[in-house]
């Protein structure tokens, strides 16, 4: 699970003046990190055991699986900078920004002190959020390696979702057409109309008819009356083509009918 | 918190350009065989994982170091892991206490415990030095039990007990000498340490016996040996966990057996069966077991075993009944019920248990189904008493096909194909056409026209026979299509083309020297499996090359040691093999054109070639890897012979290593040689087909060259310098088009601004254009003008010398590592890229669309409307790789080692296929599937609406032919 850590601890020397305080580079420490329950996570217990975090810096990569007491474990962690990432199946979690450093203060010198902070990926590496406070964990005195009494808490952000939603068959969907809609309004058009004009007192119905004479949108409301039923009925494709617009010959039966209208 | 709220943005941006998998097409276009790799002997056992639970697990640590759990009934693995994070070799240890919640496994230098119902860590320990071997104590002082690790450092063997719950070490005992430390045993009173002192070619027998409780040094028993034990597998067995523990070695001509019983000096001999190749002792792994043993004789085409029983009073051994000797193999397993010993025999025939106490059979059942009629090489058992006389079994076998199969009381009940794990090498093949067509049109072809022509006539009326089937099936067929259940309807165990092209074969390779062919069309079914035994020297299977012709239908696979093997893709039937040793070692091998026809040209260590006849010259330059360096090479006639010159040496400056070398796919179609622009002018691409990516890397300076090499000339065509790369973790490139793309881990100081440096896992991207102004094809354009051939080698007459292409490069941030990069494949390149890459941290395979990752997205503005017509988005340093962005979607996959891509005939779709220690195969379509139906067309719903309008017209018709026959008699 330390894939590359002796490697890595012969490579780190390379890099002392990078390590904060080189007083000991062997010198090695216990990071947890914790998953708590929170509200996008309410039972951790439930994380696949696929999950587990590492902590990578340039050289140096540890991995810790998930424990039963939802922490990660990693040790023999040498002084450095981490970004500490939690890889989930279910869970997306944002990554911490893991500092390990040597105490300065004399009568610690040579202990190490781990602090965290939330870190934003593609961003400055000492852009650093909110830091994370250790959280006690429900061990107790006796628990020995294998369970911390602190760790670092990790926040989850969201469940992850892989798949995308397939648009279902549903009646709505279609009566929201909008070339659903235009044909639902014309049919009312064509059925409510004639009814409601009947009900008009006759003056108001004959003023309503003189409009609809002058009306040019009257050949477009189909039932509206006085036109022939179908305004392309008398449309001459060959008068179209010829480019002759003028249609004074009409000559079908079909039109006759409203031509006598006008007439009178 | 001003980034997560650009983060988002991000997100919010992208589902419009990513297409993730539907829900429905899980299983139906993806497949994936989730593998643990082929069990190991030692570390396979059932296991109830709940002291209240009557089921058991099935618990392995595998060759290729993944430990998992699998449900014994059903196959499905339960959990898994993968304990190194990587693929290993064999080795490990895994053990569990009777009724422990917990199995304990030790790998490398670490020690781990699990949880064993959920997979869940319990602690995990890491020392120096190597595991060597790992037990558990089942009695302890108090109510838990604890763990025995034994290490082997320099110059030193150390044991340890650690606490079975907590994980923390109760003692730790060192001895400092050169012995080598074999194994750790333990009775209830006292710990063994077995180790081999001495010198090589004479160890003898060291037994270091142990304090339980303190771990300090008791007693010191040195067994004589007379050079018998010559290495430490020499040494057969050290009992583990029994009563009594014992030791068991032969002698030199496996004529003999010798037993110690752990814990004083006696040894005891016991004659074998003649001709004895090999001897495998089984007993019980608990304390309250009988301390009965069985000692399991191979000869060549036979085996037998005889069981023997420990004295616990006198350390007597004695020997109690044998095992008839029968042919062929079988495989002999232990298990336990409360003090009682089983012991389970499955022969190629059927499936025997004993009692450990007596030879007379409890049960027998006859092997039904031929599944596992191969020889089984291991096989553990769980041994159930139902009544008084009748008895229940079942055992998990290892077969020689590297199969795992279950048999339940003589019926297979599951076989998982744990041989597909460990795959080196995968190709695809198209399936063959039928031969006798194939023939058939091949003889029109060739006859005068009149012939052919009635030949072809008479074959179609022949073809009429099938007419009648053909309309029979013609409504089951509208049917399934219409309710959308064609995939069951298909005949699934014939290969059969298909006109979208995506039935395919993939063929592959496994380190253990089996090949398979998968049927890609057809959920990765394995179509054909076979041992290439006679071709592979070593173990692991060291291949070098597999490729397919698809015109002859012939797999060939090359390996390390010049062997090869020639199989029809079809059927996997041996055409030709060479076993190892008879060619030179083979570096790699290099498919070229010659004058001969196409051929495989196998290239030696460093780069050698070999001549070669003058009629199978490569035409092309060969570019071979000679140590850390890359050489061009072109061939010269000389007499009969070619030999080769070398054009071209490039070595990368300093001390950079190179890592990575990636070259383009040989199917990689360009389908518009520029990019158009918002403002409808034209940035023409780079695009060279013999261009290869290097990257190198200088250690001491943790700096990463990418290189984009010329094939022909070795001329660097340009480079980049990344700052802060770390050598130990994955570099991975890939090529296609006029882009390359690189990932790494990168920590550095951003160039602008000192103050600020970054942290994290990046990709870089690089497009390569011929200039960098629009419409302007730069000193080719000039070239092409008066000479339209234009050759690298004879770069142009210009004082700019070759051409240099135009690089716009752009480094993106990921949230995760990625490896094993791959470009989709499509037929006429005009679908739209994605960058595939296995994400190991997050078993996932992602795939990258290429307009995320694009390099010319706009830099610190918003983009201009003409740059948004083109398709370029604001640059945001971060890429996260979305779940979305999965093609393995929630499947667990792990330990892939290459991502390989193939077109299917519809020009939307990408056939992927990824190997390693899993399987995944899926098809993608990067730009959306404009050219079928996909589940998404609901035919039902299509006709349903048809039906609704036709109604609707009826109905209507008459009520307006009405209203307007009533409209013009009433109106005036």
């Amino acid at each position: 699970m330390r894939a590359s850590f002796s490697a890595a601890a012969a490579l780190l020397s390379l890099l002392q003046p990078l390590v904060a305080s080189a007083a000991d580079v062997l010198a090695t420490t216990a990071v947890t990190l914790a998953v708590p329950a929170q509200p996008q996570l309410p039972n951790p217990a439930a994380l696949p055991p696929s999950t587990h975090a590492t902590l990578s810096t340039l050289y140096t990569t540890y991995s810790a699986p998930l424990s039963a007491a939802n922490t990660f474990v990693f040790r023999n962690v040498t002084p450095g900078s981490y970004l500490a990432d939690v890889h989930c199946a279910t869970h997306a979690f944002a990554p911490l920004r893991v500092d390990v450093v040597a105490s300065s203060t004399p009568d610690k010198l040579g202990m190490l002190s781990v602090q965290a902070w939330e870190t934003y990926r593609g961003n400055d590496w000492d852009n650093k959020g909110e830091e994370a406070k250790e959280i006690a964990l429900g061990g107790t005195a006796e628990s020995s390696v294998a369970t911390a009494t602190a760790a670092l808490p990790v926040r989850c952000m969201a469940p992850k979702q892989y798949f995308m939603e397939r648009s279902s068959f549903s009646v709505m969907s279609i009566l929201k057409n909008p070339m659903i809609l235009l044909a639902m309004v014309s049919m009312g058009i064509f059925f409510l109309m004639p009814k409601m004009v009947e009900n008009m007192d006759p003056e108001m119905r004959a003023e309503f008819e003189e409009q609809q004479k002058n009306n040019p949108m009257a050949s477009l409301m189909g039932g509206g009356g006085q036109q022939a039923a179908n305004p392309m009925g008398n449309f001459d494709m060959a008068a179209f083509l010829a480019g002759s617009s003028n249609k004074k010959d009409e000559g079908g039966s079909a039109a006759a009918a409203p031509a006598d209208r006008r007439r009178k | 918190m001003h980034l997560p709220l650009s983060a988002l943005s991000v997100l919010l941006a992208l589902p419009a350009a990513v297409r993730a998998v539907f829900q429905d097409e899980v299983g139906h276009i993806d497949y994936h065989y989730e593998l643990l790799g082929v069990p190991q002997r030692e570390t396979t056992f059932f296991h109830r994982p709940r002291r209240q639970d009557k089921a058991s697990l099935l618990y392995t640590l595998s060759d290729l170091g993944v430990l998992g759990a699998v449900n014994p009934s059903t196959s499905s693995v339960v959990w898994r892991q993968l304990l190194q994070g990587n693929i290993t070799n064999g080795a490990g240890y895994l053990r569990a206490g009777e009724d422990a919640t917990w199995v304990a496994s030790a790998m490398g230098s670490s020690t781990q415990a699990w949880d064993a119902p959920t997979g869940r860590n319990l602690w995990s320990l890491d020392f120096d030095g190597r595991a060597k071997d790992l037990e558990i104590m089942e009695l302890t002082e108090s109510d838990h039990k604890d763990v025995l690790a034994l290490y082997e450092e320099e110059g030193a063997t150390v044991a340890r007990r650690i606490h079975g719950t907590q994980g923390h070490v109760v003692w730790e005992f060192r001895a400092v000498n050169d012995d080598i430390p074999l194994q750790v045993s333990t009775n209830v009173e006292k710990v063994f340490v077995v180790s081999l002192h001495g010198s090589l070619l004479s160890y003898s027998l060291k037994v270091t016996v142990l304090d339980t409780l303190t771990g300090k040094r008791l007693d010191e028993i040195n067994i004589g040996t007379k050079g018998e034990v010559q290495k430490p597998e020499d040494v057969m067995f050290v009992g583990a966990n029994s009563a009594a523990p014992i030791v068991a070695w032969t002698d030199n001509a496996l004529t003999k057996l010798k037993v110690n019983v752990l814990g004083n000096k006696n040894k005891q001999e016991f004659p074998l069966v003649a001709d004895t190749r090999s001897i495998e002792i089984h007993a019980p792994h608990h304390i309250q077991s009988q301390p009965h043993f069985l000692v399991q004789s191979r000869t060549k085409t036979a085996n037998r075993a005889d069981v023997f029983h420990v004295d616990l009073k006198t350390n007597a051994v004695t020997k109690a009944y044998d095992f008839p000797l029968l042919d062929g193999e079988s495989a002999f397993s232990t298990s336990t019920a409360g003090t009682n010993v089983y012991f389970t025999r499955v022969t190629p025939d059927e499936v025997i248990v004993t009692s450990s106490l007596s030879h007379g059979i409890l049960g027998r059942w006859p092997l039904k189904g031929n599944d596992v009629k191969s020889g089984a090489l291991h096989a553990v058992s769980e041994v159930i008493k139902k009544s008084e006389s009748a008895y229940a079994v079942r055992s998990a076998v290892v077969t020689d096909t590297d199969d795992w199969a279950m048999i339940r009381n003589g019926e297979v009940a599951w076989t998982r194909p744990e041989g597909l794990s460990g795959a080196v090498a995968a190709t695809w093949a198209e399936i063959p056409e039928s031969e006798d067509l194939a023939k058939t049109l091949e003889a029109e072809a060739h006859s005068n026209p009149l012939e052919a022509y009635i030949h072809r006539v008479k074959r179609h009326v022949d073809d009429l026979q099938h007419l009648p089937s053909w309309l029979e099936s013609i409504p089951v067929r509208l049917l399934s299509s219409i309710l959308g259940s064609e995939g069951s309807a298909k005949d699934s165990t014939t290969l059969t083309k298909d006109n979208f092209g995506l039935n395919k074969l993939v063929v592959l390779a496994t380190k253990r020297g089996k090949m398979y062919a998968l049927d890609a069309g057809n959920q990765g079914r394995i179509v054909w499996s076979k041992s290439a035994s006679e071709t592979p020297s070593t173990l692991p299977w060291d291949v070098k090359s597999i490729h397919a012709d698809d015109v002859k239908g012939l797999i060939t696979v090359r390996g390390a040691d010049g062997e090869y093997i020639i199989v029809k893709s079809d059927t996997g039937k041996t055409v030709d093999t060479m076993g190892p040793g008879f060619w030179p070692p083979v570096q790699s091998v290099a498919a070229v054109d010659s004058a001969a026809g196409p051929w495989l040209l196998p290239i030696g260590i460093d780069g050698k070639i070999a001549e070669v006849p003058l009629a199978y010259a490569p035409k092309q330059t060969v570019v071979v890897r000679a140590g850390n360096q890359l050489k061009g090479i072109t061939f010269q006639p000389q007499g009969e012979q070619a030999v080769e010159v070398p054009a071209w040496v490039f070595s990368p400056s300093g001390k950079q290593k190179i890592v990575h070398v990636a070259t383009r796919s040989v199917h990689d179609p360009i389908a518009s040689v520029g990019r158009v622009l918002g403002d409808r002018s034209v940035l023409y691409k780079y695009l060279n087909p013999n261009t290869l990516v290097v990257a190198a890397i200088d250690e001491g300076s943790s700096t990463m060259t990418l290189y984009l090499l010329d094939s022909v000339s070795g001329e660097v065509l340009t480079s980049s310098v990344h700052r802060g790369v770390d050598p130990n973790k994955d570099i991975s490139c890939a090529i296609s088009e006029n882009w390359f793309a690189c990932s790494f881990f990168g920590q550095y100081a951003i160039r602008d601004s000192e103050t600020q440096s970054v942290k994290g896992y990046q990709l870089a991207i690089t497009d390569l254009y011929e200039s960098d102004i629009s419409n302007d094809r730069g000193p080719l354009g000039e070239a092409l003008g008066d000479d339209a051939n234009f050759s690298p080698v004879n770069p142009i007459d210009q004082p700019t010398g070759p051409v240099i292409p135009a690089a716009v490069s752009k480094t993106f941030m990921l949230s995760g590592p990625i490896r094993s990069l791959a470009v989709t494949q499509t037929r006429q390149g005009i679908t739209s890229r994605q960058l595939l890459a296995f994400a190991s941290d997050a078993h996932s395979i992602t795939g990258i669309p290429r307009m995320v990752i694009d390099p010319r997205r706009v830099l610190g503005r918003d983009p201009t409307p003409a740059e948004l017509e083109e398709g370029l988005s604001k640059y945001t340093p971060l890429v996260d790789l979305d779940p979305r962005f999965m093609i393995t979607h929630e499947r667990d996959v792990i330990g892939i080692n290459e991502i390989i891509t193939a077109p299917a005939n519809l020009e939307s779709t990408s056939l992927v296929f990824a190997y390693g220690l899993d399987i995944f195969g899926t098809r993608m379509t990067p730009s959306l599937p404009f050219d079928i139906l996909g589940k998404g067309f609901n035919k039902v719903t299509l006709i349903g609406t048809v039906l609704a309008l036709t109604a609707g017209v009826m109905a209507l018709g008459p009520m307006v032919r009405r209203k307007q026959i009533n409209m013009r008699w009433y109106s005036s």
